[in-house]
């Protein structure tokens, strides 16, 4: 049976957006820099999701860390850091340093990582 | 009305003739309906995983999966083998019968964890190294275990690691003392603090070696 090529494109493009998972691609946030996809990468090579539940990203279900959703929305992070990219950034690379007793370790975050990683956290709203 | 040529192709309704004590032609056109959507069941059955089959051997044999730890499962995926591993552990744990475990196997356990465990699932305030970082799936914290499994299911899970997951078994690296102190002191660990964590574990304390431990190895 020959295939019209229309089809076959079309057959084809359905697979391919099928196996994109479909991945609606996330949009830098206002006043963020870092590529949020690299940062959805990034952040399941430092386990971020082994202890937090976070939008988008495949894991079980945990409640060791908060979960994360809405982070866009947040106004602090940490208790009493305002929320912005600097700042998120400064937390996940050395939490220790905003709250010394807190049980977040720090994981060894590039500072190249955790703005990709920042990134794509300020786009969940 | 024209002759019956058949009980199956008669599909009026014919049931007064059961007078003629002969089976009616309702049954058999009944039966014959039944055995035509046995039939269809059968064939869609055998159609469909034939088809099922050859679409897996496709994916399975084209490599479409990808097996990177840089690509996630597709969470269907994820959550039918996680699904698969805590019924596999409830079942295989059952047998498992919990000793008395003391203060001093919380303070062995301590060592015992901070040598063999904490590389991949850290602890409070404590990051794992690397490798433990970006295992997939990830080895994931401890703090959360006990809401998770039964005492004798860490027990177990110690014991005999878990298939593809990266967990290895220690049945033979630790002995039977070294995995219930561990375990007692996993049991501790939600209610420790980041300070706690660092004070049991960087306290001076009985180093356990691996060739002291074999030992008592059941």
């Amino acid at each position: 049976m020959k295939m019209p090529p229309t089809l076959a494109a079309a057959l084809l493009a359905l697979s391919a957006w099928g196996l994109a998972g479909c991945d609606s691609g996330a949009k830098l946030a206002p006043g963020t820099s870092g590529d949020p996809e690299l940062g959805k990468l990034a952040l399941t090579q430092y386990a971020c999701q082994s202890c937090h539940k976070i939008p988008g990203i495949i894991g079980s279900e945990v409640y060791v860390g908060r979960p994360l959703e809405g982070m866009a929305k947040r106004r602090f992070i940490a208790g009493n850091l305002l929320n912005n990219q600097e700042n998120l950034m400064r937390w996940i690379r050395d939490p220790q340093s905003v709250y010394p007793e807190t049980a977040m370790p720090n994981l060894g975050v590039s500072e190249k990582d955790a703005r990709h990683i920042s990134a794509y956290l300020l786009t969940l709203d | 009305m024209p002759p019956a040529s058949s009980p199956a192709d008669t599909a009026v309704d014919t049931s007064t003739d059961t007078a003629a004590g002969k089976p009616s032609i309702g049954e058999a056109d009944k039966s014959g309906r039944r055995r035509l959507i046995v039939k269809t069941a059968i064939l869609t059955l055998l159609g469909a995983g034939t088809l099922g089959a050859a679409v897996g051997l496709t994916v399975y044999r084209a490599g479409w999966y990808n097996i990177g730890a840089t690509s996630p499962h597709f969470s269907g995926v994820y959550s039918l083998l996680e699904g698969a591993m805590r019924y596999s552990v409830r079942r295989h744990a059952n047998s498992v019968v919990v000793p008395h475990l003391s203060e001093a196997d919380i303070v062995r356990g301590a060592a015992v964890y901070r040598d063999n465990c904490a590389q991949c699932h850290g602890g409070p305030g404590f990051a794992p190294s690397t490798h433990g970082l970006s295992m997939q799936p990830v080895p994931g914290p401890l703090v959360d275990a006990t809401a998770r499994w039964k005492v004798r299911e860490l027990y177990w899970i110690t014991r005999h690691g878990v298939k593809m997951s990266g967990m290895p078994a220690w049945e033979f690296h630790l002995s039977e003392a070294d995995t219930w102190a561990v375990v007692a002191f996993v049991n501790k660990m939600p209610a420790m603090s980041a300070r706690d964590y660092r004070r049991l574990t960087t306290a001076p304390l009985p180093t356990v070696t691996p060739a002291a431990s074999k030992g008592q190895a059941q």
